[in-house]
């Protein structure tokens, strides 16, 4: 047995005197981070919470720290009543969940293909991948007004377009009523399907060409060197994609506000949408943070699913 | 397992990251409210004159500095919404703007926070005085004559604008002063081979239609809420019957676009400039620079609203002609400002006869001063109307509710006029639509009475 310390346990000993050691950096630096992201984060969170459990308004926002205090009726109210707009939180969870859930169904196959159409190099392809871009790029509102002016009836372009294929008369009504859901989800899917296709074209860069070689010489065709070389590696990615694409539009704000104005009609009353007014326009703060409190725990759960994916990529990294 | 340790790119990027956040909340604290020796303004941004509204500002703030020894700040606001919020934020905080430019219809939700000055005798000395001001518009300045909270700043009556081209082939003289010859003077004008409409409707505004049937109703006699400012009416017969009048426009008379279901107030304009649409209700003379730049250029004409409603001869007991609401902007003075004094300074020159007429000039706001807006009138026929309009106008009902109560009114013309739109509409949906609004209008004012 060696009376000598081992390097190592000696490199450690002075690493912990020191507070510092050879290639380590002091982890204390970080510290004013946390202060500071719990302050913008933590804190305000706190402050929903606490207020979401009052009745603060217009009445008692000047000192809503000593607003009365209502317990869970916030609640009560945000799940199972309904406001001046017909609709309660839960009615706007369930639209919200609808327009992303769908959304991000369209956009996953088609920012696939349209990353599969750019991998392989040709004449023109930089042209294409920008012009792919295009749709990201535009600002949502004013995407949002655009589209607005596209369906709106007998002069906008979507109706003209319909009619003169006989697919629909030039008076269909896109911003209000039931149609106008749909709307909404064909400009969210206009506006953003190029994430999944900059995610995924960012995942084909990174497989090596000789697999393609290897399965080339195995005989294999166009659609097995799809499903067995490039899908099976990519599945983390898509995965990914898929989640933080879902959680962004659930989040969308800007389109619908843009778009159908306010108070808008009721399939298109995100939760999003729903909380700002009940705020904003009908002073009722604490049933708005009762509605956030609700939207961040339902949000914890794909959240969850990402952290594990993350912490997945890093043991498999290892 | 190893000890993770931090790389050096991650050291770089940690430690200028805090660096950053740290200064930023450092200058976060410094930043918000006035300093000793300014004063900051938060104003309604002109959308068709921004440089000549600057360059105004600027003025002001040369004057202020003379007379009080501080300087001039301004932030604007590009609408109501970013007006409220900026609002909310300052009166939560209890930092902010010192002085704030309220719309007319936001005065009584600014009076329910608390958080204005209420103006004692002798601030209105050290603000100009109240006999130079426009006397309809300081019924909106505050919840009663002695509870003042603002001074009127600049007016925005409402008034109508017709197409003169579209009259005269319809032989008509000159502009409805009652609403049955409006849809007589709509149904002549109205040809739907040329796409052409004699009225509009933009049910899906977020302004307009509680106006408009504010205003029918007034006329009718009825209000949206009782005099003590207690109980909602919606489910009244005037209210129901202001509601009818105007799906009426669309359903029964059809004197509109079929399609204006889904208009908000600038598709109605656009319309209307394009020479699609006879007469254009609930409008300022803000419009006048579009019209100005479009296909009716020379064509219109303003006249003021109608004021007797639907198959009546006369204003019936407890109605009001209502050719306006009572509308424009006011000064309020935030009583966290600790520059409060130099505020009344500066509300005192934004008022005055001169720069109330310069402000005129540069964005085109009537001034609420009354020798400004008197010598305007006398020179300019399109500001007597106006002025006339708002001469006879009706102040909305002064409650911290009323902003609600707007958004209730428009969620049930927005949700008729798309029944109307997808061909599901039947008379019974208004009386079922104002009795849930009536239910929603009565919980915001009874959180009012608490």
């Amino acid at each position: 047995m060696s009376a000598q310390p081992a390097p190592e346990a000696s490199t450690a000993r002075r690493k912990r005197r020191s507070g510092r050691a050879d290639g380590d950096r002091p982890m204390w630096l970080l510290w004013p981070r946390v202060v500071v992201v719990l302050l913008i984060v933590a804190v305000p969170f706190l402050i929903a919470v606490y207020t979401s459990f009052l009745s603060v308004d217009q009445y008692t926002l000047r000192q809503w720290v000593g607003a009365p205090w209502v317990g869970f009726d916030n609640y009560v109210a945000a799940l199972a009543g309904s406001n001046v707009l017909s609709i309660s939180a839960l009615g706007s969870l369930g639209i919200s969940v609808a327009f992303s859930v769908l959304t991000t169904l369209i956009i996953t196959p088609v920012g696939i293909l349209a990353a599969l159409t750019v991998n392989t190099d040709f004449r023109g392809r930089a042209l294409l991948r920008s012009l792919y871009l295009v749709p990201y790029v535009i600002p949502t509102f004013v995407t949002a007004l655009l589209w607005r002016m596209m369906f709106l009836p007998q002069t906008g372009l979507i109706n003209r377009f319909l009619a003169a294929i006989g697919l629909a008369d030039v008076n269909t009504y896109w911003l209000v009523g039931a149609k106008s859901f749909w709307a909404m989800t064909i400009t969210e899917t206009w506006a953003v399907w190029a994430f999944i296709y900059i995610m995924v074209l960012a995942g084909l860069q990174s497989i090596p060409v000789e697999q393609y070689e290897v399965a080339e010489l195995d005989g294999a065709t166009s659609w097995e060197k799809l499903t067995r070389v490039v899908l099976p590696q990519l599945r983390g990615l898509i995965a990914l994609a898929v989640l933080l694409s879902t959680l962004f539009h659930f989040n969308n704000f800007t389109l619908p506000f843009v778009m159908f104005g306010t108070p808008p009609p009721t399939p298109v009353t995100v939760l999003p949408l729903n909380i700002y007014l009940t705020s904003f326009n009908l002073f009722d703060f604490s049933l708005g943070s009762a509605m956030s409190v609700i939207t961040l725990l339902i949000m914890l759960v794909p959240g969850f699913f990402y952290l594990r994916m993350l912490r997945l990529g890093e043991v498999t990294s290892r | 397992m190893k000890k993770r340790t931090l790389t050096r790119r991650e050291f770089l990027a940690a430690s200028g990251g805090a660096l950053a956040d740290v200064s930023a909340l450092g200058l976060a604290g410094c930043g918000g409210g006035s300093g000793s020796g300014s004063l900051n303004i938060l104003a309604g941004k002109s959308t068709s004159f921004p440089t000549e509204q600057e360059d105004w500002f600027k003025q002001l703030g040369k004057q202020l500095q003379e007379k009080a020894g501080s300087k001039l700040e301004w932030d604007f606001y590009d609408s109501a919404e970013t007006e409220q919020q900026k609002l909310q934020t300052a009166m939560t905080s209890g930092t902010g703007p010192d002085v704030f430019i309220l719309g007319s219809t936001f005065v009584p939700t600014a009076q329910a926070t608390n958080g204005f000055r209420e103006l004692s005798g002798a601030d209105w000395k050290k603000a100009g005085g109240k006999s130079r001001i426009f006397e309809r518009q300081l019924t909106m300045a505050g919840v009663s004559p002695d509870k003042l909270i603002t001074v009127p700043f600049v007016m925005r009556p409402f008034g109508m604008v017709y197409n003169t081209d579209l009259f005269e082939k319809a032989g008509l003289s000159g502009p409805p002063k009652t609403w049955t010859e409006f849809v007589e003077y709509a149904k002549e004008m109205t040809d739907p081979s040329q796409n052409v409409y004699g009225a509009e409707m933009d049910p899906a505004d977020s302004y307009d239609p509680w106006k408009i049937l504010w205003t029918f109703t007034r006329q009718m006699g009825g209000d949206y809420v009782s005099k003590d400012l207690k109980t909602a009416q919606f489910t009244s017969e005037e209210v129901e019957a202001a509601v009818r009048f105007w799906f009426d426009w669309a359903t029964k008379h059809r004197i509109v676009d079929p399609n204006s279901m889904t208009w908000e107030a600038t598709d109605a304009l656009t319309a209307f400039a394009n020479g699609k649409v006879g007469m254009l209700i609930m409008i300022t003379s803000n419009i006048d620079p579009t019209l100005q730049d479009s296909k009716v250029k020379g064509k219109y004409e303003y006249a003021p609203m109608p004021t007797i409603s639907y198959r009546m001869e006369a204003i019936p007991a407890g109605g009001e002609p209502t050719p306006s609401i009572v509308s424009g902007d006011y000064l309020g003075v935030a009583d966290y400002s600790d520059a409060q004094d130099a505020a009344l300074q500066l509300i005192n020159i934004m008022t005055d006869y001169q720069n109330q007429l310069d402000y005129f000039e540069a964005v085109g706001d009537l001034p609420c001063n009354t020798k400004a807006v008197e010598e305007l009138a006398r020179k300019n026929e399109t500001v007597e109307t106006f002025t006339e309009s708002e001469r006879n106008a009706t102040p909305t009902p002064f409650t911290g509710a009323f902003g609600p109560i707007e958004l209730v009114m428009g969620s049930v013309t927005s949700k008729l006029g798309s029944k109307i739109a997808t061909n599901s509409f039947s008379p019974s949906d208004i009386e079922e639509q104002l009795k849930r609004a009536n239910e929603e209008a009565q919980a915001q004012l009874d959180k009012a009475q608490r």
